[in-house]
This record gives structure tokens, C-alpha cells and sequence, in this order.
């Protein structure tokens, strides 16, 4: 078992320091030894150049903003729901989840309809008296588009984060408080929020960092003063233009400083409750008031969720939309062509085979990874959890801009064929998700039933697989179904690397489709909505198989 | 069927000792028991003897073979888990043939091998359950069932009752020396309940802190214990501090705060002059006067149960417990004085722990 268990390491290790450490560790060496001698000329560069340093600052308030405005949204919903029972609770608890199923920048195609100087808002304004003029969400506004379509997509992760939190804080401890006197806001603030701060802090870096390191939205709504539009266009003559590299290598940093900061906080100190509380039971039940209060919350925040959703939905479905708040006439002949278009029909045949790939390799690693974490001791274990939960620091673009960088000119050159990179790439990116699905089953699995098996005969490895393996398949199945969904959503790794059209995955097809003028936006958009149904459709899969535990796996 | 041997084992964990120099002997078809406190490394013993651990020192053997080399999957130990381990996502008799097919046993032989192991533990008509649907009684039988079903060089059992409840563990108590007595199959069974040790053991070991501190039967051990902790751990035991005055002939003479008390030597190398206790089981303190080892002492409290009275009580200072059986209508109450005696039979000079 040692053996095997040495192999495995090394075989992980080998692989993230192939395709994770190398391309950064390409980068940051491009960043800082220029002709031969270690500088900082290309940092000196970010503040310098005034575009750079607009992006830089850009791109720091629009996370900083998105963070703080999820965050808000997040609190009393998670509160709401942790602590109260209320008509159609599971109903609405589902649908909050409903933004995930759909990259925002496909959410962004359908709202440039609804944002534009005459789209369905600015009608809705007019006609209701609340402007004179139309504001123009797409031009000097645009700022405030790319926020509202983030924190739609993003308040899911931020309040799944927050309700595990509060979920996990004990109720005798709040009872002890108000036995000592202590209630409201007060005993709140004193007890409550103190307890569910590594969760609430957990969701605020998840969220951060993607706002910060989010392409496809900026993209799509002509903002293009922000570091990842920066990092995007740079990608493509990286010889003549080598900034790229620092302003890369900056991104890293933060993200990374991020994530150290918050582990060192929190990791330590993550309060294990002592005791065993009954959180089962202590949901209240509002008076009727309050019942209906708390619905109407939720389905606002549903309904705004749902808006961007619904714009793509209706873009898809127009025919005629222009100057009136909806579509004056519909067609379905969109989703028609979006199934005949060539463009679209490979991508879709290229995005299930990449995601498949990816999936498969993340199932095999998770699975030995997970193994190895949970049911063995040895020195390293912890080094190797960390190398394995590292890609959740490491943005998409960034590990796109080194893939690009550093296998530039060799076999695995992306410029000739992506395919095996944007295989990894998706595979890396959502291994973290794969392993702790994996390892959360493991733990469940009482050691006992294995050794069972051993004690009667069954070698290690038939054990594993007689016994472990089909006892884990709900949480393998449901980590696979995972990582493939987010495989076929990943924006910024597909847009950078796939550069010839016949390997274009949907999300780069979605993107391209767009630019053509004509009717490349309603194919795009019946595109989304096919997507946006199969993902559907999968995370309803995981939910059942996982139950409550679904959110264990947006942690960090 | 085997015979078990451990021979100076020793197993660590870092820095903590779990097994500490162990050896005993495990006869062929033997019920033994391993008996003491939790963490005293019983359980880490088992999980030695069935490949899951490697002694760090010494050997064991089945029969005169050492087992060392052999792997966990190749010893053929039938082992009942404290958990039972039943596999969720199988029947009951999926579970009871699993070792059968890893044995390769055909599939009439298997069908007929499952039943009849059902029938021992009477699971007969819970073939097709699964385990989730059986009470934990019945999975207890169940994994009974499937470590004897391979005909087990030996089962071992890690405190397999400790998740029944008083009365069901009563009936498994009985269930299990049925099996054992039909089986004639070598048995370790791991526990902390010293009643259920008692009760079933024909070979006892009582371990402390890695240590094994006696081996014998269950009689020899209550009546004869070979230190203190021993004599604390099975049975209650009044301890008499004292000087061991003259021993000869197996009798020894402990001179005490109550006198000069005669009692059974119980341990070799206690010299005249060594600091000992005399130990006293409160059954076999009587109350009125008799021949030996009489003294006077005063009823502290009386707790009536019905079919016993125990008494606590105070002979110059010290404290004493003492069991009447068949208690009277007017029994001696608290504050009166009563004479004491016990038979140096019924006595045993231990020395004194430091």
C-alpha cells in the first residue's frame, strides 16, 4: 500500500507541476528577467502606463463593489432561510441557485437588449416617470452593468457560503448569550457573526477573486478598461508586447495573498463546535406577515436573478424587439439554427468532449487524492492538500496566459492544436471541486466496512472497489457532474486558448457569435439557452444525489 | 482452527506505547477474553493479531506459524467489528457470502454455506433485508454470521455488545457461548464490561495502560488476583493497608490499623517486612464475631436493593464496604457498632501499588 500510495503522490505531483507550477512559474520568470537580468521594468510599467493602471484600479473596485453588494444580499437571505420556516422553502431555496447554471456573459448578450440606450429598462424608467432621459448602461454606466450582472451571478456562491456558516453555528451558543442577557443586534454581533466569520469571509474571497479575474462579462458589455480584458488582448502577440507577463503576475499575487491571508485567519481557528447541538427543529415558524415578507424577499431576489436569464431567453425567442419593453413578435427559428449552425454544432460536439475528458481525469485524481488524504497519515499529506486546493487561487486567465506562454512552440502549442491544454486546463481548474466531493464521501465511509472486507479475504484493491467505490458513487457521481458543468462553462481558459474555429468549445462559439452583426446575438442566445437547460438539468442530478451537503463544495 | 500466540509484542504509535511487551497464549477452540479499562490497548491487540497492524517488536503466531508476513486478506480471521461494518449496499446475505467468494466457493456450496450460518444466528428468514432495516440486535447477528460462515481460523470480536442495549446484550451474551459451544471455534473477544468478561470468558486476560496484569479464569482471577488493579477492576475489593508481618504455607500475617489479619498469599516475592494490602471481597466480610481476623467497626450508611444490603463502613478509620445477602427485617443501622470478621480463605495479601 505504501508503494502505491508513493506512485500516486508522485504522479500528482508531477502532473500539477507540469501543467499548474510550470506555466506560472513561466510566467513570473517572463515578468521579471527582461534580456537576460532580473527587473522590475514591467511592474514599473502597471503603474505607469496610464490604460494599466486605469484597469488595475478599475478592476479592484469592481470586485471590491460586487463583494460588498453580494455580501449584503447574502446575509439576510441566509439568515431568512437558516432560521425560518416558511411556505415553499425548498422551491425557493432551489431556485436561488438558478444563476449558476449560466456563464454571466451569455446573462450579458440578453441584457445588452434590456440595458440599451432604448432597451426594455430604460423604456420601463421613462414610461414610469422615474427619468427624463435614458441612462446609457452600456456606455458611461457600463461600470454598474458589469456589477449587476456579477452579483446576480455571483450572490449563490456568497449566500450557499453564508448559510453553511450560520448553519454550522451552534443554537446553544446563542442560547447561552440570551441566557446572560444578551439579544437583537447585539447578541448577533457578540455571538453569531464572530462564529460564522471564516464562512463569511470564505465567500467574500471566492467571489473577489472571480469578479476580479471575470473576461467574459466585460467583454461582452465593451468594458474594457479592466485587468482581464487587459490580460486578453495582450495574449495574442505576446512576443512583440511581453507587459502581459507582469500584469499576469500581479493578478496571481493578489489572488494567492487572498487566499494565504484568509487560510491563515481562519484555517486555524475554524470553530469546531464543541457540542452537539439538535440544529434540526430550531427553524421558526413567522406569523403570516412575516411569512409573506420573507417569500416576497426571496422571489425578488429570484426574479432579478432570473432577469438576465429571461433577457437571453426573450432574445433568443425575438423577432421583432425594438423600442417596446418586450419582443412585439417571436419566432422559435433560433433555436433551430443554433442546433444547424456549423459554428455551433462542432462547438457543442467539442465542448462535451473536452468537458468529458476533463471530467475523467478529475474522477481518477479526485478519487486516489481524496484516498490518500483521508485514509492514509504520512508527512507531506497537508503540503499535498494544498497543492491539490491551490487551483482555486489560480484564475482561468491566468493559468490560460501561462499555458499560452509557456508551451508556445512546443507539441503542445495551442496556437496548432488546444485540445490536451484546454483539457488540462478545465481538468486543473475544477480538480479542487472533484477531490472534496471525493473526500467528503470518504469520511463518511467508515474505515471498518473496508477492513471488513480485507479480514475476509478481499486484497486492498478489490476492497476499494467492491466496497469504497459503490458506496461512494453518489459523491462521485455528483463531483463529476459538477466538474463537467463547470468545465462547459468555463469563459476565460476556452477564450483564450482555443484560437482556430474548428476547436472552439460553446462558450467561445457564444462569444464569437456575438461579434457577427446580423443575427449572431439570437443564435448566441438560443445557444445559452440550450446550455442553460442541460446545466440545468445536471445541477437538479447533484442536488438530489448530494441533498443538503451541495454546499460543501462552494467552500473554500 | 488455530491456536494464538503473542510473544513480547510490542506496538507504538510515536511516542505512546499502545502494546507494551505483550505475550499470552490463545489455546485452539478456546473462548479467551481480553478485559480492561478504554485505551488500555486491547483493541490495537486484535487489530494486530488480524494484519491491520504490525508489531513493532515481537511475533505472533497461529499455531507454530508466524504470521508476520501474511496480509490482513490471507489470515483467514473471521473479525466482528464494533461497528458490525455491515456493507450498506448489500443484502444480508450478500454480505454473509462476500468471504465465500473471495474464497471462490461454488455457487451451491455458497447458497448452502450462507443459510446454514443464518440459521446459527437465527437470521434465517432476513436474508433479502438490507442491513438498514434490521435492528442493531440483528446486525450484530449478521456479522456474526458473516465471520463464521468462512470457518475462520479464529473470530475476533472487538466489543461487539457495546452498542446493544442491558437487555439485548444479555440474550447476544448467551447467543454467542451457544455459537461457541456448537462451533467449538477458537475465540478472542475484546471488552470493558468485566460482568460480560465474567459471565463468558473460559480464558481471561485483564490488561492496564499496554500491559497485560493476569491471566487465568474468571474464578481465579475474582478470587485471586494478582495485584490491585486487578482486584479494583473485576469485582468491588476493600483494600487494608499493612505490613506483612510472617507468610508460611500459603498464609500470611499482615499487620494492619485493625489488628493482625490472616489471609491467603496471592502473589510470589512478598518478602516479610513489605508494605502490602490485605484485599477483602465486601461479600466475604460477615457481620457478628467468628474465629479469625474479628474487629470492630461502625455503620457509616446502608443502601437496601432487595435480594442484598451493602453497608459502608468505618473500623479506626478505615473505610470498608460490605455485602449482606438475604438482608433481615431490622439490620444494623448507621451509627450502630457491629463485629466484623472474614475467613483468610476468602482474603489475598497483595503488594501495594506505588
Amino acid at each position: 500500500m505504501k508503494r502505491t500510495r508513493i506512485v500516486l503522490v508522485l504522479v500528482v505531483v508531477a502532473f500539477l507541476a507540469v501543467f499548474l507550477f510550470y506555466p506560472l512559474y513561466y510566467s513570473c520568470r517572463e515578468a521579471f528577467f527582461v534580456e537576460g537580468g532580473f527587473s522590475l521594468k514591467f511592474f514599473k510599467y502597471l503603474y505607469v502606463d496610464t490604460i494599466t493602471r486605469r484597469s488595475i484600479l478599475n478592476s479592484l473596485a469592481l470586485a471590491s463593489v460586487v463583494t460588498v453588494i453580494t455580501a449584503a444580499l447574502a446575509f439576510p437571505l441566509s439568515f431568512v432561510v437558516v432560521r425560518y420556516r416558511f411556505p415553499a422553502k425548498s422551491l425557493l431555496t432551489g431556485l436561488l441557485l438558478v444563476p449558476m447554471i449560466m456563464p454571466p456573459f451569455v446573462g450579458a448578450i440578453g441584457m445588452r437588449q434590456v440595458l440599451a440606450r432604448f432597451g426594455s429598462l430604460n423604456l420601463l424608467l421613462t414610461q414610469a416617470g422615474i427619468i427624463e432621459s435614458p441612462i446609457d448602461w452600456l456606455g458611461g454606466a457600463r461600470f454598474w452593468g458589469v456589477v449587476m450582472m456579477e452579483v446576480l451571478h455571483l450572490y449563490p456562491i456568497m449566500y450557499l457560503n453564508f448559510t453553511a456558516a450560520l448553519a454550522n453555528v451552534d443554537p446553544s451558543l446563542e442560547e447561552a448569550g440570551i441566557n446572560l442577557g444578551s439579544s437583537g443586534f447585539r447578541l448577533f454581533r457578540r455571538i453569531t457573526l464572530p462564529l460564522m466569520m471564516p464562512g463569511v469571509f470564505a465567500g467574500c474571497v471566492i467571489v473577489f477573486i472571480w469578479a476580479f479575474t471575470d473576461l467574459g462579462t466585460p467583454l461582452i458589455f465593451g468594458y474594457r478598461r479592466v485587468v482581464s480584458v487587459q490580460i486578453f488582448n495582450q495574449v495574442t502577440d505576446l512576443a512583440n508586447n511581453p507587459q502581459g507577463y507582469a500584469l499576469v503576475v500581479g493578478v496571481l499575487a493578489l489572488t494567492v495573498l487572498i487566499f494565504v491571508t484568509s487560510k491563515r485567519i481562519f484555517g486555524r481557528k475554524a470553530y469546531q463546535s464543541l457540542t452537539r447541538g439538535a440544529v434540526a427543529g430550531s427553524e421558526k415558524r413567522p406569523g403570516i406577515l412575516g411569512s409573506g415578507l420573507i417569500v416576497g424577499f426571496i422571489l425578488l431576489v429570484i426574479s432579478a436573478a432570473c432577469l438576465p436569464h429571461a433577457a437571453v431567453i426573450l432574445t433568443a425567442l425575438k423577432e421583432e424587439w425594438f423600442m417596446t419593453v418586450l419582443p412585439s413578435s417571436y419566432t422559435l427559428d433560433h433555436f433551430g439554427d443554433a442546433l444547424a449552425h456549423k459554428l455551433t454544432l462542432s462547438s457543442i460536439r467539442n465542448s462535451i468532449l473536452y468537458s468529458g475528458l476533463s471530467t475523467v481525469i478529475d474522477v481518477l485524481l479526485g478519487v486516489m487524492i481524496a484516498y490518500v488524504l483521508v485514509r492514509q497519515t504520512f508527512r507531506g499529506s497537508n503540503l499535498l492538500d494544498a497543492m491539490v486546493m491551490l487551483p482555486l487561487a489560480v484564475p482561468g486567465l491566468v493559468l490560460a496566459f501561462g499555458y499560452v506562454a509557456a508551451f508556445s512552440g512546443t507539441a503542445l502549442d495551442p496556437r496548432e492544436n488546444p485540445v490536451p491544454l484546454l483539457v488540462i486546463a478545465y481538468a486543473i481548474r475544477r480538480l479542487p471541486y472533484m477531490v472534496r466531493a471525493a473526500y467528503a464521501g470518504f469520511q463518511q465511509i467508515n474505515v471498518e466496512l473496508e477492513e471488513a472486507a480485507v479480514n475476509l479475504g478481499s486484497p486492498p484493491l478489490r476492497a476499494m472497489r467492491r466496497i469504497t467505490v459503490p458506496l461512494l458513487s453518489a459523491n462521485l457521481i455528483a463531483g463529476g457532474i459538477l466538474v463537467f458543468c463547470f468545465a462547459m462553462l468555463e469563459v476565460s481558459d476556452s477564450l483564450i486558448l482555443a484560437m482556430k474555429e474548428r476547436f472552439y468549445p460553446i462558450t467561445k462559439a457564444i462569444y464569437e457569435l456575438v461579434q457577427r452583426i446580423e443575427d449572431g446575438p439570437y443564435i448566441a442566445s438560443a445557444l445559452g439557452v440550450w446550455a442553460m437547460a442541460f446545466l440545468g438539468l445536471c445541477l437538479i442530478v447533484v442536488g438530489v444525489l448530494l441533498g443538503r451537503r451541495m454546499g460543501q463544495l462552494f467552500r473554500i | 482452527m488455530v491456536g494464538i500466540t503473542l510473544k513480547s509484542v510490542v506496538k507504538r504509535y510515536g511516542e505512546t506505547v499502545a502494546v507494551d511487551n505483550v505475550s499470552f497464549e490463545v489455546e485452539k477452540g478456546e473462548l479467551f477474553f481480553l478485559l480492561g479499562p478504554s485505551g488500555c490497548g486491547k483493541t490495537t491487540i486484535l487489530r494486530l493479531i488480524a494484519g491491520f497492524l504490525q508489531p513493532d517488536e515481537g511475533a505472533i503466531f497461529f499455531d507454530e506459524r508466524p504470521v508476520d508476513q501474511v496480509p490482513p486478506h490471507r489470515r483467514n480471521t473471521g473479525m466482528v467489528f464494533q461497528s458490525y461494518a455491515l456493507w450498506p449496499h448489500m443484502s444480508v446475505a450478500e454480505n454473509v457470502a462476500y468471504g465465500l467468494q473471495e474464497r471462490k466457493v461454488r455457487r451451491a456450496e455458497r447458497n448452502d454455506r450462507v443459510a446454514a450460518a443464518l440459521e446459527t444466528v437465527r437470521m434465517s428468514q432476513y436474508r433479502d433485508r438490507m442491513p438498514n432495516q434490521l435492528s442493531g440486535g440483528q446486525q450484530q447477528r449478521v456479522a456474526l454470521a458473516r465471520a463464521l460462515v468462512i470457518e475462520p481460523d479464529a473470530v475476533l470480536l472487538d466489543e461487539p455488545l457495546s452498542n446493544l442495549d442491558a437487555r439485548l446484550r444479555l440474550e447476544m451474551r448467551r447467543e454467542i457461548r451457544r455459537i461457541h459451544a456448537e462451533t467449538g471455534i477458537t475465540m478472542l473477544y475484546v471488552t470493558h464490561d468485566q460482568k460480560e468478561a465474567l459471565s463468558m470468558a473460559e480464558q481471561l486476560a485483564v490488561m492496564s495502560m499496554a500491559r497485560v496484569e493476569q491471566v487465568g479464569t474468571p474464578r481465579s482471577l475474582y478470587r485471586r488476583p494478582a495485584n490491585c488493579f486487578v482486584a479494583e477492576f473485576i469485582g468491588e475489593a476493600n483494600l487494608i493497608e499493612g505490613t506483612l508481618v510472617d507468610s508460611a504455607g500459603g498464609l500470611g500475617t499482615v499487620s494492619t490499623r485493625l489488628g493482625e489479619l490472616r489471609a491467603t498469599i496471592g502473589s510470589r516475592g512478598l518478602d516479610a517486612g513489605d508494605r502490602v494490602v490485605c484485599m477483602v471481597r465486601p461479600e466475604c466480610l460477615k457481620m457478628g464475631t467468628g474465629r479469625r481476623n474479628v474487629f470492630e467497626a461502625e455503620v457509616k450508611s446502608t443502601v437496601y436493593l432487595g435480594e442484598i444490603e451493602q453497608f459502608v463502613l468505618s473500623a479506626r478509620g478505615v473505610e470498608l464496604r460490605a455485602v449482606e445477602s438475604n438482608p433481615g427485617e431490622s439490620p444494623p443501622g448507621g451509627g450502630q457498632r457491629v463485629d466484623v470478621h472474614f475467613s483468610p480463605e476468602d482474603a489475598v495479601v497483595l503488594p501495594r501499588q506505588s
